[in-house]
């Protein structure tokens, strides 16, 4: 079903046709404008963005540089399943899993690089980790570099916790903190 | 021997020194406020639309609300790949930019900036080129800018530069006529065709009160004028020479600082524009009831001053018209769209053109009733 919308527009009248009155009436808002803004520099809308830090809406502060958590113990709490690589429609995560040597049950990112020159901040990583141990909250928004090589965030530079992490409840960090208080036990 | 020399032809050689100070001091104050205008009108357009404009460039972390920008294009524009087209013709192409830059450096030779300052017992008469008709001699050399345009289109072999080339030179020579035939009206209300004898004249009060300004004599051709020299001037709403969805422009196949010449011209047509505006319409380096002598005021009072404060006020004046009509072009020049380009021709020949020629014949009428 096509919708017509019909527009009516008023012929223009003879004062209009001489234009230089509505000339003279596009100056007087552009001016207002410019006067209003010249006069209130403070009143203008504009966010001197990275130095004047403004409050994300709503859910895009799940939408931010991703983090790594870290257990209680300061292991990552990623254990290198490859659920987020896979999942990762830009294939920007690049790990390479290595095994506590004490705990063969349990492997751990040796490697773990997101190239956020190719992230499109899809948030699919966070959906597909099984560990709850990738997140994109930090609410810093990454970009604005002078090398390409410093968009490359490296396992060091992930890991991080927010304050009031390492959160103690939830199974998977019970779990294995349980593991590894326990020896490594087969 | 020198002094000899000196003795012999002290007045011609204190003429060269004293045109040759006055050139080099107005041409570095024209450039100089070129560059600021090139901030100005991003940041005047910023203002009108609630953004705060260029900001960034900054020497050592101090940016000063912008003020390094006019110098970071500049060094941007010379360090650019200088490109000229496999096809072009590389003299004319080479030749252009200087046909758009030079007539309208050429032109504040005629523009006085002041009346005159005594320097030691000389008389120095502020403007370049002191000439009877400069009037005709400024119409003359914006003429010439046309052939920029032209020869920047042709040479590049490009059709679409051509095609911008085109319409660059029928709106030039149309507004051309109409940008002449508003100005008679001032020569037969003044009397004289020279810009210095023209700002003089307009010393003169009007109905014992009014500043005798040619506004007041002419308000019909002012707004031509006004019309007529931003098409003159290529910018919006006249800006059809150049559109970035059609054809570009005729300086399509310029880059890196032949193509910061045409844009320099541009906005020193500007600067050019508001300061024939005031030479013409508001009086020039006139302040209101201020004399040779100082203020007398149409009430009787009077305010004597010093001969260098009353010659610094009237150029101090006379800049502070120019800035005005420098902003109300950038002004106007963010405010309206542009026309088509058959309505820019229609509006040349069927609007202005009659208006200008009504206004000679009711000027005519009119002065010849007074007689």
């Amino acid at each position: 079903m096509i919708s017509v919308k019909k527009v009516d527009n008023k012929p223009l009248g003879p004062l209009e046709r001489i234009y230089l009155l509505e000339v003279a009436r596009g100056l007087a808002v552009t001016m207002r404008h410019f006067f209003a803004n010249f006069f209130n520099r403070k009143g203008m809308p504009t966010i001197q963005f990275p130095e004047q830090p403004s409050p994300l809406p709503g859910n895009a502060n799940l939408r931010t540089r991703h983090r790594l958590k870290i257990r209680a113990d300061g292991s990552p709490k990623c254990v290198a399943c490859f659920m987020c690589q896979t999942a990762c429609p830009a294939y920007c995560i690049h790990i390479e899993a290595a095994e506590y040597p004490e705990n063969p049950a349990e492997k751990y990112p040796a490697v773990f690089d997101i190239d956020l020159s190719r992230c499109v901040v899809c948030g699919m990583c966070v959906e597909a980790c099984p560990e709850d141990a990738i997140a994109m909250d930090t609410r810093e928004l990454p970009g604005g570099v002078e090398a390409r090589s410093e968009l490359l965030l490296v396992k060091s530079a992930l890991l991080r916790n927010l304050p009031g992490e390492p959160s103690l409840k939830g199974a998977a960090n019970r779990l294995a903190n349980e593991y590894l208080k326990a020896g490594g036990e087969k | 021997m020198i002094a000899q020399f000196y003795q012999a032809h002290s007045d011609i050689l204190l003429f060269a020194g004293a045109a040759a100070v006055k050139v080099l001091v107005l041409l570095n104050v024209i450039m100089g406020f070129t560059a600021l205008l090139t901030l100005a009108e991003r940041k005047v357009s910023a203002l009108m639309q609630d953004r705060i404009g260029p900001n960034r460039a900054s020497v050592f972390g101090f940016a000063f609300d912008g003020l390094f920008h006019p110098v970071a294009d500049g060094i941007k524009m010379l360090v650019k790949e200088d490109f000229v087209p496999a096809k072009a013709e590389k003299l004319l192409f080479t030749l252009a930019p200087f046909f758009a830059l030079v007539p309208v450096l050429a032109l504040f030779a005629f523009i006085p900036f002041g009346d005159y300052v005594m320097v030691f017992g000389y008389q120095l008469d502020l403007q370049i080129a002191q000439m009877p008709l400069s009037l005709f001699f400024v119409l003359a050399f914006s003429g010439l800018a046309i052939y920029g345009v032209f020869l920047g289109g042709w040479a590049s072999k490009n059709n679409f530069a051509l095609l911008g080339a085109m319409r660059g030179v029928a709106q030039m020579v149309s507004y051309e006529v109409v940008l002449g035939l508003t100005l008679v009206g001032l020569m037969m209300i003044f009397g004289t065709a020279g810009l210095q004898d023209m700002v003089r004249a307009q010393g003169r009060l009007l109905f014992g009160f009014l500043p005798g300004w040619g506004v007041f004599y002419q308000p019909v051709a002012f707004v031509l004028f006004l019309t007529a020299a931003i098409a003159e001037n290529k910018r919006t709403p006249f800006d059809l020479v150049e559109g970035e969805s059609e054809i570009i422009g005729y300086f399509m196949e310029y880059s890196s600082m032949r193509f910061g010449a045409f844009m320099f011209a541009e906005f020193i047509e500007i600067i050019l524009v508001s300061m024939l505006a005031t030479t013409l319409f508001f009086g020039g380096w006139q302040v209101p009831w201020l004399y040779d002598t100082g203020f007398i005021f149409p009430w009787g009072s009077t305010l004597p001053l010093n001969h260098y404060l009353v010659a610094a006020l009237q150029t101090g004046a006379f800049a502070a018209k120019t800035v005005f009509f420098s902003w109300f072009l950038l002004v106007v020049r963010w405010t309206l769209p542009r026309f088509r380009f058959d309505q820019l021709m229609a509006l040349c020949w069927k609007v202005l053109l009659p208006l200008a020629l009504l206004n000679i014949l009711v000027t005519g009428a009119v002065l010849t009733a007074l007689k």
